[in-house]
């Protein structure tokens, strides 16, 4: 390489230049900078809820920071609008590729260039020939994209038959033919498979050589290591490491951002149940298939009654999706599910509610509007539902007493809810959400209760709290399946751990086992797949049930 | 290029029949073809809903008449004053409103086309109240006055024709890709660089154009026009041709239209109970035939088939 390259190649491309964004009560991200060169692949990372995508909207100007700049070849970007942003040579793609799916795939190609022919409304009014000739190289054009990305055989079929991993490889094909210099890819290797994503990663690398400029969002690190050139690590809104990948992978600050560093003080010590209380739960070789991609492949999982079960992985190994499953909001493609013994198969999602299965959902999604003691209230209609309509319209007396001691005991697990009963669940900080939405699950009774990322978006001292509250709901005899991406802290917690990488489970056993093993940390990262582009049998290997 | 030559080859047969039911149907055709295009550009391709597409038409059928009425204004300048002024008011409601969406946009359309229709009913000075405008003068062309079904038939049809042309034209053109974009999504159109909000104005505008023209030409065929017609039922039965079309598809849009107005002579004995039956017909077209009349009756057709193919086999 020359002395010109190098010059060349180390010119900022994009400053973002002390960013912060605010949403209410949380501060999403906090003095953010870094600039991305001209000509390289920037990998920003980081665990969920850190910030990324946050960030991402910032700088593609669909939404506005409450502080700080980001500037495009010198030129400001904050305060444009998306459209402005695209016509200053950035492109973004979305985390679900969000392609076009009424259009064939060459037509969604060839939407992203119609704002740069400057053919307009009126001249496709009158069709002076001109908007037929714009169409014809924009045709022309699109298919040029397409062959990049080697979708030109689909070119003519509709959008909406393409698989997980052609839905990306379309969003890049249109990022190209709004012929922006600077493409920001958001999670492009979400959802594929290992095959998919080697293909991903060669057109990726390809952009390069063709002179473009990446900056993406990944979480699986696999990938990042085989692409970035530098990586820039978020977490809880700030700039944690930026370097190259060695100097990022060795960073102790990266690993503990990932595995979670809270220490627990656990009254219900991991391997403290003993397993022979029998199965509550029991899920036997199940597995989910999204839009032609496995989600989840031959899951085996096993819940005692009274124990708390981690499940972790990283993003989109299919943790959450196991929940819904279980919960009858996605339809397994193979496997069984039981509670209890009794098949899960046939009943509706509203009656698994009844039979004691209750789901705090990724998110919280409680009723904003709602006090917090209405929200606790709408958690025990599932029960009284069940109990007939009678129990609906006039309340027993025993019904109503069971209502007021399941409210009492919740109270008891959190007492910050109490004293926030009469104030509207919109205006709780996070940890709070985070325990009304538990307590909510909590009253209609449950026998398992499943948590989907309870400590998401909360700083360490609040997860601390939320996490610790776990084992005393066990110790009151309710079972716990929880999903955390803060894997050192759930296995703290609980008595068994599953480690999902995925959709498969890697490695199984007591959690006291699991974090004791060096080799969980590797596995559960995934940096080692960066040189493993056959998924399947590199999978094999490191499969392994401890304990 | 053929699909015109045989509405041409049809049209002319009915001409030429001289029968004056079928030419005043044609006629009605024509002219509610017109804002029905407009709706089915805002709302089939740009995914934009209007309940209240009835007062662009109104605004171009009083603003015709008046100005021809008050400022006896020849009815070759009042026409396309009245459509400017439909066109202005579309790219006006469509900047007040397009911060809006899904259910909040159709109500915000649906009470602007209720206060045009109070207007027109209140504002008795300018518009007569209800009893309406009367004597508003006809087209003439060379001294032939359109006066009669038989003699605006050509040139209602001739705009109609090119109104047909020109939409055909946009949604074929790299425009008609960036409204398709919008409709299905915002997000995605703003991050390939095209502008929702004003793409939305524009298309806002282009449909009061065709709704105006399409209200200034009917008020200078009939001579003479009231609140009545421009209510919010107007609304709901453009919406249905647009619905029954599918409300993608410039030419569905014209069968759509011609089924509106052959059921509603059909129902002429029901009165004013024939918005009953249009909701219905709505409801009905919307949950079952999403892709419109005739593409729910060739699935039914199909399916009806392979079941009957199935049962010859099984026999």
């Amino acid at each position: 390489m020359s002395e010109g390259d190098c010059l060349y190649a180390s010119e900022p491309l994009l400053r973002v230049r002390g960013v912060s964004m605010r949403f209410g009560g949380l501060q999403a991200l906090e003095d953010v900078s870094f600039e991305v060169l001209r000509g390289e692949i920037l990998a920003l990372i980081g665990p969920n809820g850190a910030g990324k995508s946050t960030l991402l909207n910032i700088i593609a100007g669909a939404l506005a920071p409450t502080a700080g700049e980001t500037h495009l070849r010198g030129e400001r970007l904050n305060g444009l609008g998306a459209d402005q942003v695209n016509a200053r040579g950035l492109v973004r793609t979305f985390q679900g590729a969000e392609i076009l799916r009424n259009m064939s795939v060459r037509d969604n190609v060839v939407t992203a260039g119609v704002a740069r022919c400057g053919s307009g409304i009126a001249t496709g009014l009158l069709g002076l020939g001109r908007s037929r000739r714009a169409l014809a190289a924009l045709e022309k054009e699109a298919d040029r994209h397409l062959g990049t990305v080697g979708l030109s055989a689909l070119a003519g079929a509709s959008a909406s038959t393409l698989g997980a991993g052609q839905q990306r490889l379309l969003a890049i094909a249109r990022a190209l033919a709004t012929g922006a210099e600077l493409i920001v890819l958001d999670e492009p290797g979400a959802g594929l498979n290992a095959t998919e994503k080697g293909y991903l990663a060669q057109v990726i690398s390809g952009l390069r050589a063709s002179g473009k400029t990446v900056l993406f969002v990944e979480h699986d690190l696999g990938l990042v290591g085989r692409l970035a050139e530098r990586i820039v690590v978020l977490d809880h809104g700030r700039v944690i490491a930026a370097g190259r990948p060695d100097e990022v992978r060795a960073d102790p600050k990266v690993i503990e951002a990932y595995l979670g560093n809270t220490e627990i003080v656990a009254r219900h010590g991991p391997g403290a149940a003993t397993r022979n209380g029998g199965t509550l739960l029991g899920i036997e070789h199940l597995s989910v298939r999204y839009d032609g991609s496995l989600a989840l492949d031959d899951v085996s999982v096993r819940v005692a009654p009274g124990e708390i079960v981690a499940l972790v992985g990283a993003n989109g190994a299919g943790k959450s999706t196991l929940l819904k499953a279980v919960a009858g909001a996605v339809p397994p493609e193979a496997g069984h599910i039981a509670l209890d013994g009794r098949d899960l198969g046939p009943i509706a999602t509203a009656d698994r509610v009844a039979l004691g299965l209750s789901l705090a959902p990724e998110g919280r999604a409680l009723f904003g509007s709602l006090s917090v003691l209405d929200n606790l209230i709408i958690g025990r209609y599932g029960r009284r539902r069940a109990a007939g309509l009678r129990e609906l319209l006039s309340p027993s007396v025993a019904e109503r007493e069971a209502e007021r001691e399941t409210l009492e005991l919740v109270y008891g697990y959190f007492p910050k809810l109490r004293v926030r009963s009469a104030q509207a669940a919109g205006t709780l900080s996070g940890g709070e959400g985070q325990m009304l939405a538990i307590g909510r699950a909590l009253m209609n009774r449950p026998r398992l209760l499943m948590l989907d990322e309870p400590s998401f978006g909360l700083a360490p001292q609040v997860s601390r709290e939320i996490l610790e509250a776990l084992p005393k709901l066990a110790a009151g005899g309710v079972a716990i399946l929880l999903v955390e991406q803060n894997a050192r802290a759930a296995l703290q917690i609980a008595s068994h751990g599953y480690v999902l990488v995925n959709g498969r489970i890697a490695a199984a056993g007591r959690s006291r086992d699991l974090l004791d093993d060096p080799e969980i940390a590797r596995t559960y990262l995934g940096w080692d797949g960066a040189d493993t582009p056959a998924g399947a049998s590199a999978a094999e290997p490191r499969l392994r049930v401890v304990g | 290029m053929k699909r015109i030559a045989v509405l041409v080859a049809v049209l002319g047969a009915v001409y030429f029949s001289g029968n004056g039911y079928l030419m005043n149907l044609c006629v009605v055709t024509a002219l509610f073809t017109l804002p029905a295009l407009g709706l089915s550009l805002l709302m089939g391709y740009t995914g934009q809903i209007s309940l209240g597409h009835a007062a662009f038409v109104g605004l171009g059928a009083y603003g015709s008449a008046i100005l021809c009425k008050s400022l006896g204004l020849n009815p070759w300048l009042a026409i396309p004053l009245a459509t400017a002024t439909a066109t202005l008011a579309a790219w006006a409601i469509g900047w007040l409103v397009f911060r809006l969406r899904g259910h909040h946009l159709a109500m915000a359309t649906l009470a602007f086309g209720i206060i045009i229709h109070v207007a027109t009913v209140e504002l008795k000075g300018l518009t007569g109240g209800q009893d309406g405008l009367s004597g508003i003068p006809a087209l003439s062309f060379f001294g032939y006055a359109m006066n009669s079904d038989a003699a605006i038939f050509p040139f209602a049809w001739l705009v109609c024709i090119l109104g047909i042309v020109l939409a055909g034209n946009l949604v074929h053109s790299p425009a008609g890709y960036a409204m398709r974009a919008v409709a299905e999504s915002e997000a995605v159109a703003a991050s390939i660089g095209i502008a929702p909000d004003r793409l939305k104005r524009r298309i806002m505008a282009l449909s009061g154009l065709y709704a105006g023209l399409g209200g200034a030409l009917y008020a200078h065929y009939l001579g003479y026009i009231s609140p009545g017609p421009f209510d919010v039922g107007f609304s709901v039965r453009l919406l249905l041709m647009v619905a029954l079309g599918g409300f993608a598809g410039i030419w569905s849009v014209l069968f759509g239209v011609l089924f509106v107005v052959m059921t509603s002579e059909l129902l002429k004995p029901f009165g004013n109970y024939d918005v009953v039956l249009y909701g219905v017909l709505l409801v009905v077209v919307m949950v079952w035939c999403p892709r419109g009349l005739l593409d729910g009756l060739a699935m039914l057709w199909r399916g009806g088939m392979r079941m009957w193919r199935g049962a010859q086999a099984a026999r």
